[in-house]
C-alpha cells in the first residue's frame, strides 16, 4: 500500500466577513427573544466574524456546490497538478443544495472537468472526515492517482425568518427555542478542499496521512442536531417531514423544516468523544506527549473549554499552546470548517518535518467522532 | 532512581485514570441505552417510573455502607489511610436510604411497600459482586468502584434528578436523594489519586482497578434494565 498525501489546500469564504453587529442585518430578525439569546450564544461560542452567501436582501450569492467547487479550484491552484489531473472527488456536506442527486455530482459539474470518479457523503461535520477517508484509502490501494476532497456548507439558508415563521409556535419551550437559536448564531457559509496524491510534493511542505479514525456512538445517542423532523418528534422519524400528508408546507407548519440542536444531550456526547480519544491513547495510536499541533474542530468556544476539561481530568491533555484554530475569524462552517482550519495552518508556517499534527473532527449529529494523524515532510 | 520509581509509579497513576474516564465514558453510554434512562432522556418519564427507580435503587442503596465498611475491616495496617477513607466513605453513604425512602413517600409511595421490597436481579448480582470484593484481602480494586459510585452521585444523578424535577413538576423534598448527592462532588479526584498512588505498583494493579470499575458499571446498568424483574 502506497503512502498517501496532502499536498494543498483551498479555502473559499463568501463576501466580506461580517461582525456580529451586522448578523441579524444579513440573516434577519425573527423577535426579540432571538436577539436576546443570539447575544448569549455569541458570548459563548466567542465567534467574532463569519461568512454567509447571502446579501442584505436574503438573495442567494452562491451555492453549496459553487463554494465546494471555488475552494477545489483554490487547492489545486496550490498543488502541483491541473485540474484535469484530478481523477477522485469525494464530498462532504450537511445539506447539498438538491435533495436529489448527490452533492458530488453537483460539485463536479460545477468544477467542469471531464470525466471522474466521485463520492457523495452527507453527514454533519464529520462528512469531512469521511471524504478524506475515502480519497486516502483510493490513493492507498492504487485505484486513484490524484484526489480532490471538500467540505461545504451553505447553512445560512437555514436562519432566514421564513424558515422560522411557519412553526414559531413550536419554539415557545426555552429548551426548544435554545435548540434553534444556538445554531443560528454559531454556523456560517464557506467551503473547504484538500488535494490528495500517493506521493509527496517536489518543492513545499507536504502532509503525510498516517491514519483516519472515525466512530459513530448513534448505537447509545439519541440523534443530537437535526433537520426534517420536529424537535419534539425527534425520537419517532416515522414522523419525518417526508411523511407529512400535507407535505413540504405541513411539514414546514409542524416544525420539521429547521436545523435543530439538543443542547443537553450535546454535553454527554462529548463525554462519549473524549473516552474514544482515551481509547487511541491507551492503544498507542496518539502518545499525547509526541502530538506537536492540534487542530480540533468545535462549534462554540464553551466546547472547547468542556473538551479540555475533560482530557485533563484524564491525564490526556496536550499543552493548550500546539492548538491551532481560525474558528474566531472565519466561523463554523461545519464540514468545510476542518479543511478552511488546515488550509490557514498550511499556508502559514510554524511546523517542522517530522512534527506530528492530530486533527479532530467530531460531529454531533448523532455523536460521530474522528481523528487522523499527519506527519509535516518536506521535499 | 528514586526518580525512576516516581516517575514509574505517576505513569501508573495516569494509566488508572485514563482506564477509569474509558470505564466512566463507557457505562454512560451503556445507560443511554437503558429503558428508563432512554425515558427520562427523551423527556417522556412517568411518575410511576420515578417510584419504581427509587423502589430498584433502594436495597443496593442500604448495602452501599455495608459493603464499604467490610471493605474498610479487609485492609491492613501497612495501608491505614485507605482503611480510614473507606471508613469514613462508609459513614458518609449509610443514611443515604433514609432520604430515597422519604423522596418516595412524598412521590406517593409507602414506607412498607419500599421496605418490603426485593433487590431486582441486577441489584443481586451488584451486591454480591461488591461483597465478594470487599471480602478479600487489601480489595484496592473497589477504589474502581467508589471511582463508579461517585461518579454516578456527582455527574448522573444531579443531572437525573434535575430533569426529574422538571419532567414530573416535583419539588426539591421529592427529588432530594438524587440531587443532594451533586452537592458532594469535592476534591474526590484528588483523594483518589493520592490513594492509587499508595496502591497501585504495577501494571496488574492498574487492570484490577480498572477491571472492578467496568464490572461495576456493567452491573449498575443491568439494575436499572432489570427494574422490578425481581
Amino acid at each position: 500500500m502506497r503512502d498517501v498525501y496532502i499536498n494543498a489546500a483551498g479555502a473559499h469564504l463568501p463576501g466580506e466577513a461580517v461582525g456580529n453587529d451586522r448578523m441579524a442585518a444579513i440573516l434577519g430578525e425573527i423577535d426579540d427573544q432571538s436577539q436576546r439569546l443570539g447575544r448569549l450564544i455569541l458570548r459563548q461560542n466567542r465567534i467574532e466574524q463569519r461568512y454567509y452567501a447571502m446579501n442584505y436582501r436574503g438573495e442567494a450569492l452562491d451555492t453549496n456546490a459553487g463554494m465546494a467547487a471555488k475552494a477545489a479550484r483554490a487547492a489545486v491552484d496550490t498543488s502541483e497538478l491541473d485540474l484535469s489531473d484530478i481523477d477522485y472527488l469525494a464530498t462532504g456536506t450537511t445539506q447539498g443544495d438538491l435533495l436529489v442527486p448527490g452533492h458530488a455530482s453537483a460539485v463536479h459539474g460545477a468544477l467542469g472537468t471531464g470525466p471522474l470518479e466521485i463520492a457523495s457523503f452527507q453527514s454533519v461535520c464529520a462528512s469531512s472526515m469521511m471524504a478524506a477517508k475515502s480519497a486516502w484509502m483510493a490513493l492507498k490501494c492504487g485505484e486513484a492517482e490524484a484526489a480532490l476532497v471538500t467540505g461545504s456548507e451553505m447553512s445560512s439558508r437555514w436562519f432566514r425568518p421564513g424558515f422560522y415563521r411557519p412553526a414559531l409556535d413550536r419554539l415557545g419551550n426555552r429548551d426548544t427555542r435554545m435548540a434553534a437559536e444556538f445554531l443560528r448564531w454559531t454556523l456560517s457559509d464557506g467551503g473547504g478542499a484538500l488535494v490528495m496524491q500517493p506521493r509527496p510534493r517536489r518543492r513545499g511542505p507536504s502532509f503525510r496521512v498516517d491514519w483516519i479514525k472515525l466512530v459513530s456512538l448513534a448505537d447509545r445517542f439519541d440523534v443530537c442536531m437535526h433537520a426534517g423532523i420536529a424537535h419534539e418528534d425527534r425520537h419517532e422519524p416515522v414522523r419525518c417531514w417526508s411523511h407529512n400528508e400535507a407535505g413540504p408546507q405541513g411539514a414546514a407548519a409542524d416544525g420539521a423544516i429547521m436545523l435543530m440542536q439538543d443542547m443537553m444531550l450535546l454535553k454527554r456526547i462529548i463525554r462519549g468523544w473524549v473516552g474514544e480519544y482515551l481509547a487511541l491513547i491507551d492503544r498507542g495510536a496518539i502518545v499525547p506527549g509526541d502530538v506537536d499541533h492540534v487542530l480540533c474542530h468545535y462549534s462554540a468556544h464553551s466546547l472547547r473549554e468542556e473538551i479540555i476539561k475533560l482530557m485533563t481530568a484524564a491525564g490526556a491533555m496536550i499543552d493548550e499552546e500546539k492548538w491551532f484554530t481560525n474558528l474566531y475569524t472565519k466561523g463554523n462552517t461545519g464540514s468545510a470548517a476542518f479543511f478552511i482550519m488546515l488550509e490557514e495552518f498550511m499556508a502559514r508556517g510554524g511546523y517542522r518535518p517530522g512534527e506530528k499534527i492530530l486533527c479532530v473532527v467530531p460531529e454531533s449529529g448523532r455523536a460521530v467522532i474522528s481523528f487522523m494523524m499527519l506527519t509535516v515532510e518536506e521535499a | 532512581m528514586l526518580q525512576d520509581i516516581s516517575k514509574r509509579r505517576q505513569e501508573l497513576v495516569e494509566a488508572t485514570f485514563r482506564g477509569l474516564a474509558m470505564a466512566w465514558t463507557d457505562f454512560e453510554g451503556q445507560l443511554e441505552q437503558v429503558p428508563v434512562i432512554r425515558k427520562l432522556n427523551r423527556g417522556q418519564l412517568q411518575i410511576e417510573d420515578y417510584r419504581a427507580l427509587l423502589k430498584n435503587l433502594r436495597q443496593q442503596v442500604v448495602d452501599g455502607g455495608c459493603w464499604i465498611a467490610r471493605a474498610a475491616s479487609h485492609v491492613d495496617a501497612e495501608h491505614f489511610e485507605i482503611r480510614s477513607h473507606f471508613m469514613k466513605h462508609a459513614v458518609t453513604e449509610h443514611r443515604d436510604f433514609q432520604m430515597l425512602e422519604a423522596n418516595f413517600i412524598a412521590c406517593g409511595g409507602t414506607l412498607e411497600e419500599i421496605r418490603s421490597a426485593s433487590k431486582n436481579m441486577g441489584s443481586e448480582a451488584l451486591s454480591a459482586f461488591m461483597f465478594h470484593k470487599a471480602s478479600q484481602p487489601n480489595p484496592f480494586g473497589l477504589l474502581g468502584a467508589m471511582f463508579m459510585i461517585e461518579g454516578l452521585g456527582s455527574r448522573k444523578a444531579v443531572e437525573w434528578g434535575a430533569a426529574i424535577k422538571e419532567q414530573l413538576g416535583l419539588e426539591d423534598h421529592q427529588v432530594s436523594f438524587m440531587l443532594y448527592h451533586g452537592e458532594h462532588d469535592d476534591d474526590h479526584l484528588e483523594e483518589l489519586e493520592t490513594h492509587l498512588a499508595m496502591t497501585v505498583h504495577d501494571e496488574d494493579d492498574v487492570q484490577e482497578v480498572v477491571r472492578t470499575a467496568r464490572i461495576v458499571g456493567r452491573l449498575y446498568a443491568l439494575q436499572l434494565e432489570e427494574l422490578n424483574h425481581v
